[in-house]
């Protein structure tokens, strides 16, 4: 038989096939729509970390105090939280950052500006309604120059400033009950503060000048800081000065690379540690998706056996007109792997549509908030890993039925 | 003197057929020999279980022997290559069955067409030949019809009409007539009769029925694996000797 013919047989065996082959087919849609989301959504979150990086920031560096930790330069950014985490928290209190260290970083000369920042959680009231928001003091000398916010409505904070505020989106439109807008005042720590920016993002954080961050957040002391943020001159040199900034840092608070009680941080390299940990979560998910295939290509294997036996009386036909082993062989093969194409086609559809809700429900998560992206590449994957294990899973099935005696597979009831 | 021109079709030599179940051999032809000669119309007849099916299987190439050969236009089949052995059933040997066997999944058309997909015809002279085979046996308005759509005697025509798709030399039919009832059972026989007195074919029947035996030509008796008689029907004009005189 023709192999045109053979693949006709094999697609009207599907098309006649019962609903259990539909059912075994809902294992390999599975395994390629979680294979397709995973893969989709790792390249969206892929692009919009390179966007992200080229954007901004890269000519940013943090310095913190604290021992580096094993892997990466974790820390918790934004997060006024400050008590309550893990171990070297412990230690800040001895271990800061101050004056001096400001004093050593204004003696490189590839530091374009400085940013001292301290946080802490306090209470803010707005029109009786009160809540636990944290709060960052920064030098709004520079403030402005060096943050990544966009300011949406109303204007960054200024030097001449004192009790006014910039506030992330979220705080202001929807955190109290009523809207918290440009020139509202509010009381923080009994302070009355006046709303001058609102920011173009969706966080409660709140940002004032530092001098005023010391009078609201009792537990800190001026002159201390919790972080300093660098703007480099030329982002392309950023390595250097990292190391740079390390070395003068070590000189001026008398440490060794051993005992170095302080961290240099760059939003490339924490980007970059997201990034890692991304593409391990993402190997992680594929490995997952890869098992739900190797279930559904057990299935199509299954399903296959059972049709062989059910089509055995019609094998004893086909070889008794004529049918040889090598075409009862093929139409078995692709018969199989038109099951796998069948559930890997519908795999794509429900996987796209996953990877667009995707985002959505890891909203929470900074890093989900790139949109997915479903390229040719991974679709012409997909397909071609369906096609395969379906053939694979019909390989076993098909020789049998192709090995059947005429006889017998007449007799077949 | 005719016979010495007339030419074997089907030569059974010496042929034993034993089924094994676990330890019990049951042996359901017994060394059987026999030659058939192209053009002949020959019923094989016998009680239930003495071996018709089996010897029928073997001369139709779905079964090989136990012991002993066969011959198939001269050629031993049991040294033939499955493949080989596939087309030359395909060209050579049209099946009916009792019981119809036609894939319920497709249409008369394509029933009939499928013999010949398998020899590889050219996609229009296939159908071609289909709708003219289906237009002989009379289902021209039928062929769109599934087997469930089709009464028993139209379903047996179907089958015939199959049979006859690629031109066989040999139609085989294995009580062609078991499931349907005798009027209808008359009309194939009488399809068989024309197939062989005016096309040509070599017919061979299975029956237990000494009525439908009256057709053939030659009848071939069973009893318990072995030949018990060899007779010839003086009554049935012999389109044979056509080709002796
Ligand atoms: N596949 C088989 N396995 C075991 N025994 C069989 C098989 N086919 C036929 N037989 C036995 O062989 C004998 C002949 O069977 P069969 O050729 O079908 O007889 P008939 O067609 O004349 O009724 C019977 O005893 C039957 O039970
Ligand atoms: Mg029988």
């Amino acid at each position: 038989m023709k192999l045109g013919k053979c693949f006709k047989h094999a697609f009207n065996m599907v098309l006649h096939s019962k609903l259990r082959s539909w059912l075994t087919i809902t294992g390999i849609v599975i395994g390629v729509a979680a294979v397709i989301a995973i893969v989709s959504i790792g390249d969206g979150m892929q692009q919009s970390l390179n966007a992200q990086l080229n954007a901004l920031g890269g000519d940013i560096v943090t310095i913190s105090p604290g021992f580096e930790r094993g892997g990466g330069f974790f820390q918790m950014r934004g997060g006024g939280d400050g008590g309550g985490s893990s171990g070297p928290q412990a230690t800040t209190k001895e271990i800061v950052l101050g004056r001096s260290d400001v004093q050593a970083l204004k003696g490189i000369p590839d530091i374009a500006l400085i940013d001292t920042n301290i946080r802490g959680s306090v209470d803010v009231s707005y029109l009786g309604k009160k809540g636990r928001i944290s709060i960052t003091g920064v030098d709004q000398s520079v403030w402005s120059q060096i943050t990544t916010s966009k300011i949406k409505t109303g204007r960054m904070l200024d030097s001449a400033d004192q009790n006014v505020i910039v506030i992330g989106g979220r705080l202001a439109s929807s955190y109290f009950d009523q809207p918290l807008g440009i020139n509202k005042m509010t009381m923080i720590n009994g302070s009355a503060f006046r709303v001058v920016g609102i920011l173009d993002d969706q966080s409660n954080s709140i940002y004032m000048p530092i001098q005023m961050a010391y009078q609201v957040i009792p537990e800190k002391t001026n002159g201390i800081y919790d972080t300093l943020v660098v703007k480099i001159k030329d982002e392309n040199f950023l390595d250097e000065v990292i190391t740079k900034i390390q070395d003068k840092l070590m000189i001026a608070r008398h440490v060794t690379q051993k005992n170095m009680d302080f961290s240099v941080s760059s939003r490339k390299e924490m980007q970059q540690a997201r990034a890692d940990t991304m593409s391990s979560m993402n190997t992680f998910l594929l490995a997952i998706a890869a098992v739900s295939l190797i279930v559904g290509s057990i299935g199509i294997a299954n399903t296959m056996f059972t049709s062989v036996l059910e089509k055995t009386k019609e094998i004893g036909i086909m070889k008794a007109v004529g049918a040889r082993n090598r075409d009862i062989l093929l139409i078995f093969l692709f018969n199989a792997a038109f099951i796998g194409l069948v559930g890997g086609i519908l795999g794509i559809i429900l996987g796209t549509i996953l990877s667009g809700f995707m985002p959505v429900l890891m909203g929470g998560l900074p890093l989900a908030r790139g949109t997915a992206i479903v390229t040719l590449n991974s679709i012409t994957m997909a397909l071609s890993v369906s096609v395969t294990v379906g053939i694979i899973a019909g390989i076993i099935p098909a020789y049998q039925a192709s090995k059947l005696k005429p006889v017998d597979a007449l007799r077949y009831e | 003197m005719a016979g010495d021109i007339i030419e074997t079709i089907i030569e059974l030599q010496d042929a034993w057929k034993i089924y094994k179940m676990g330890e019990v051999e049951v042996p359901a032809l017994r060394g059987v020999t026999v030659e058939i000669k192209k053009g002949d119309f020959v019923a094989i007849m016998g009680a239930s279980g003495s071996g018709k099916s089996t010897m029928m299987n073997l001369i139709g190439c779905l079964d090989l022997p136990s012991r002993g050969s066969i011959y198939l236009k001269s050629q031993d089949i049991s040294k033939l290559s499955e493949s080989d052995l596939a087309s030359l059933r395909g060209k050579t040997i049209g099946f009916i069955f009792q019981q119809y066997n036609l894939i319920q999944s497709m249409s008369a058309f394509e029933n009939v067409m499928l013999p010949l997909e398998f020899l590889e015809y050219d996609e229009k002279k296939a159908a071609n030949r289909t709708r003219e085979i289906l237009k002989l046996v009379g289902l021209s308005d039928k062929m769109q019809y599934r087997p469930t759509q089709l009464s028993g005697g139209q379903q047996q025509r179907v089958s015939i009409a199959r049979s006859l798709a690629s031109d066989p030399e040999i139609v085989l039919a294995d009580e062609p007539t078991g499931a349907l009832d005798s009027v209808t059972g008359r009309e194939v026989l009488d399809m068989l009769k024309s197939l062989w007195k005016e096309q040509g074919k070599t017919i061979i029947m299975v029956t237990h029925d000494l009525n439908l035996a009256k057709y053939a030509h030659t009848i071939i008796e069973l009893k318990d694996g072995e030949i018990l008689r060899i007779s010839e029907n003086h009554e049935v004009k012999d389109p044979v000797f056509k080709y002796g005189d």
